[in-house]
């Protein structure tokens, strides 16, 4: 019966115009991504790509969720096609649960023909791009380094920066500790370098650097020669044997002759274990985006119980916002908060907020607290930037999300459960 | 389990504003008491409480006070809408599905099985003369066309119940005449018919009783010929009498202290001599 009306739900939305309209928006802005002008980044369409899906198709999408979900409702009361259903044997949980499946399945309908999409145009722009700059396609977990130093002596520190000269004067040393030894077994480590270079040469953009991944404790690894280019970052495939000694790695690097330098900083040398595929990973960001596509659907369901189908949308579009701004609540309510702080202070009278701030505090600030703490975060939803670092999105965040999905579902079900339960359709 | 079809004890609706406030009663204290198998019409002017009758009875709306049960049910237990069958005043129905869709939508919600509801939509949608239209949306449906897919989906579940909201508005003579042979083929079928209209004509033709609400209180309610039929004036319907023979009837009747109030050849109703010319020339 849920499903029936999940179905009915499902099919009568895919028929409306507004929805038309932002998906026929959304796979044109799709296509169009990879050829938008982008900077000389190598991996910069790419990037563009995800950035343009994630931020501003996901947006067209949602809006489309949220307009469509918080008017079917109104409008089924509205033009008394409920009566159909009221009129047989389906409680009103099942109506609400009905509709939440129906724009549930509606958002994954989107979310999966959108993606499938964008993954063929990703795959053209990668495909033009060279194999060495596709780290963006990839699902890394990403490890800093643990401690950092430079063996010998260093030329001068600038601005954080630690510059080497080369020919052994001084060797940069990164080491990563504790690693996860069983990694090894399945996917494979790489070592990423993003250094500054610069030459007392003439005319030359390309030094040779050493570069030596070793197992931390017994010191056996391999040594590179590498050429390093000026802002161009270099990978380095390290021998899973290596990882599986000890867990420990050192990494080393200076450069070859001695009128070339190297500015270094901790973070410049990055570990990643590389675990799973991109289409893992791109399946992990499409489910949690499709996770906030749900929770943004079951809101506007909630509301749409109560409302008339104009306030809902108001209402939805309202939590929506708010949702992506929880930040800036709490920052705003923790500059309010001074004004709290002068109640209680050894100020003068003088001093001593006016009854404008006292109220201040009942009118703008209590509410933002409160509404910081009561709706949903939709910035945890945000799988872009692990995206566009092809870092890996870890199972624990997509099982958080999960959870925290299914808690705001669970609570907006019961309140709008007891709101259409009392509702007098007339 | 009761032996009636429909029982409202002290019915009461008042309807509140947005400020909850308290509007004039739409519904007052009403006692209602309709058998198994009968048609029973419920008659009143626009506003006087029909449709909130109907609504409280389908468990739609929660009465303010008061109660009412369905074939023995209280008409809030979801179980009993599977035997009952409902006509909304307006055929409110889904406009982009297709007469098919429709019914199987509705055969859904009543959990019928597939096979058993594939069955049952195509033998409605020939009784109800949709045959070669099934596959077409409805928003490509005439108001009698939708009145008739909505009568379909008001018996998918062959229901023992079937209440009509308005059934023949909207519709011409044809429609209307035929949508009173099914409803006429519900009663031979066994089942009972809740009636509300304001269509006079229709419910005096086929309705075994009736109820007439005013502003929300029940003025009268009793069996269609206990309450129509005029006791002190007696009706002979004769044929082939001759004049001579209607003056001796005349002065018969004047000797035995009768008056003759009217001598009338009895003339057929608009809608039957409607009925009879179409279908001649069809």
């Amino acid at each position: 019966m849920i499903l029936a009306i999940a179905n009915h739900t499902f099919r009568e939305a895919i028929r409306k115009k507004i929805l038309h309209v932002l998906f026929g928006l959304g796979v044109f802005i799709v296509i169009i991504s990879p050829f938008m002008p982008t900077t000389d980044e190598p991996d910069a369409r790419i990037k563009m790509a995800f950035i343009v899906f994630f931020q501003v198709v996901a947006l067209l999408c949602i809006l489309g969720i949220i307009f469509l979900s918080a008017t079917a409702l109104p409008y089924e009361i509205e033009d008394r096609t409920i009566y159909g259903i009221l009129s047989k044997p389906v409680s009103r949980i099942k109506i609400i649960l009905g509709k939440a499946v129906g724009f549930s399945f509606l958002s994954a309908f989107l979310l999966g023909i959108l993606s499938l999409i964008q993954v063929f145009f990703v795959w053209q722009a990668a495909s033009k791009t060279p194999e060495k700059y596709r780290g963006v396609l990839k699902a890394r977990n990403e490890f800093r380094a643990s401690q950092f130093s430079v063996r010998g002596k260093s030329h001068h520190v600038r601005e954080g920066i630690v510059w080497i000269e080369g020919g052994r004067a001084g060797v940069a040393v990164w080491n990563f500790l504790h690693l996860p030894v069983e990694s090894g077994g399945t996917g494979h480590f790489e070592a990423n370098y993003k250094l500054k270079i610069e030459s007392s040469s003439v005319d030359v953009d390309t030094i040779p650097l050493i570069v030596k991944v070793a197992d931390a404790v017994s010191g056996e690894g391999k040594t590179n020669i590498l050429s390093a280019k000026m802002d161009e970052p270099l990978t380095v495939e390290i021998a899973s044997e290596i990882i599986q000694k000890s867990g420990s790695v050192e990494i080393t690097a200076f450069p070859l002759r001695s009128e070339d330098y190297i500015g270094v900083t901790p973070d410049d040398v990055k570990l990643f274990s590389v675990q799973n595929g991109f289409a893992v990973n791109y399946a992990k960001a499409i489910g949690t985006t499709f996770l906030k596509f749900l929770l943004m659907a079951v809101i506007a369901v909630t509301g749409s119980t109560y409302l008339s189908a104009p306030v809902s949308i108001v209402s939805a579009l309202f939590i929506f916002l708010c949702g992506h701004i929880l930040d800036f609540f709490k920052d705003f309510s923790l500059l309010l908060h001074r004004s709290d702080m002068h109640d209680h202070s050894l100020l003068s009278e003088f001093d001593k907020p006016g009854v404008f701030f006292e109220y201040l505090d009942f009118i703008i600030k209590k509410p933002l607290e409160a509404l910081s703490v009561i709706l949903p975060d939709f910035k945890k939803f945000d799988s872009l930037k692990f995206l566009l670092k092809g870092v890996d999105i870890p199972l624990e965040t997509v099982g958080f999300l999960l959870g925290y999905t299914a808690m705001y579902v669970s609570i907006c079900l019961f309140i709008s459960f007891i709101l259409f339960k009392r509702r007098e359709i007339l | 389990m009761g032996d009636f079809a429909a029982k409202t004890e002290k019915l009461t609706k008042i309807y509140k504003d947005f400020w909850r406030r308290k509007k004039p009663p739409a519904l007052i204290d009403l006692n209602l008491h309709i058998e198994r198998g009968e048609i029973f019409g419920l008659l009143g002017p626009n506003g006087s409480g029909k449709t909130t009758t109907v609504k409280l009875l389908l468990g739609i709306l929660s009465p303010t006070s008061g109660r009412s049960w369905l074939l023995g049910y209280p008409s809030s237990d979801l179980k009993i809408k599977g035997k009952i069958g409902f006509l909304p005043e307006e055929s409110y129905l889904y406009k982009f599905l297709t007469a098919e869709e429709i019914l199987d939508f509705y055969g859904k919600l009543f959990n019928i099985p597939g096979k058993e509801r594939k069955g049952r939509i195509d033998r409605l949608i020939q009784n109800v003369g949709l045959d070669p239209y099934r596959k077409r949306p409805l928003n490509q449906f005439s108001k009698g066309m939708l009145r008739r897919i909505g009568l379909a989906q008001a018996i998918i579940n062959d229901p023992e119940l079937i209440i009509l909201d308005e059934p023949t508005s909207g519709l011409d003579p044809i429609g209307s005449r035929e949508i009173k042979d099914l409803i006429l083929a519900f009663k031979k079928q066994g089942k009972t018919v809740i009636l509300s209209s304001h269509l006079l004509s229709d419910v005096q033709n086929i309705c075994d009783r009736i109820a007439i609400l005013d502003k929300g209180v029940l003025q009268i309610m009793g069996s269609v010929q206990e309450l129509l039929s005029k006791n002190d004036v007696v009706e002979f319907l004769v044929k082939n009498l001759s004049a001579d023979a209607v003056r001796e009837v005349d002065t018969f009747i004047k000797s035995r202290n009768g008056s003759v109030l009217s001598i009338n050849h009895p003339s057929t109703t608009l809608e039957d001599l409607f009925i009879n010319i179409i279908q001649h020339r069809s």
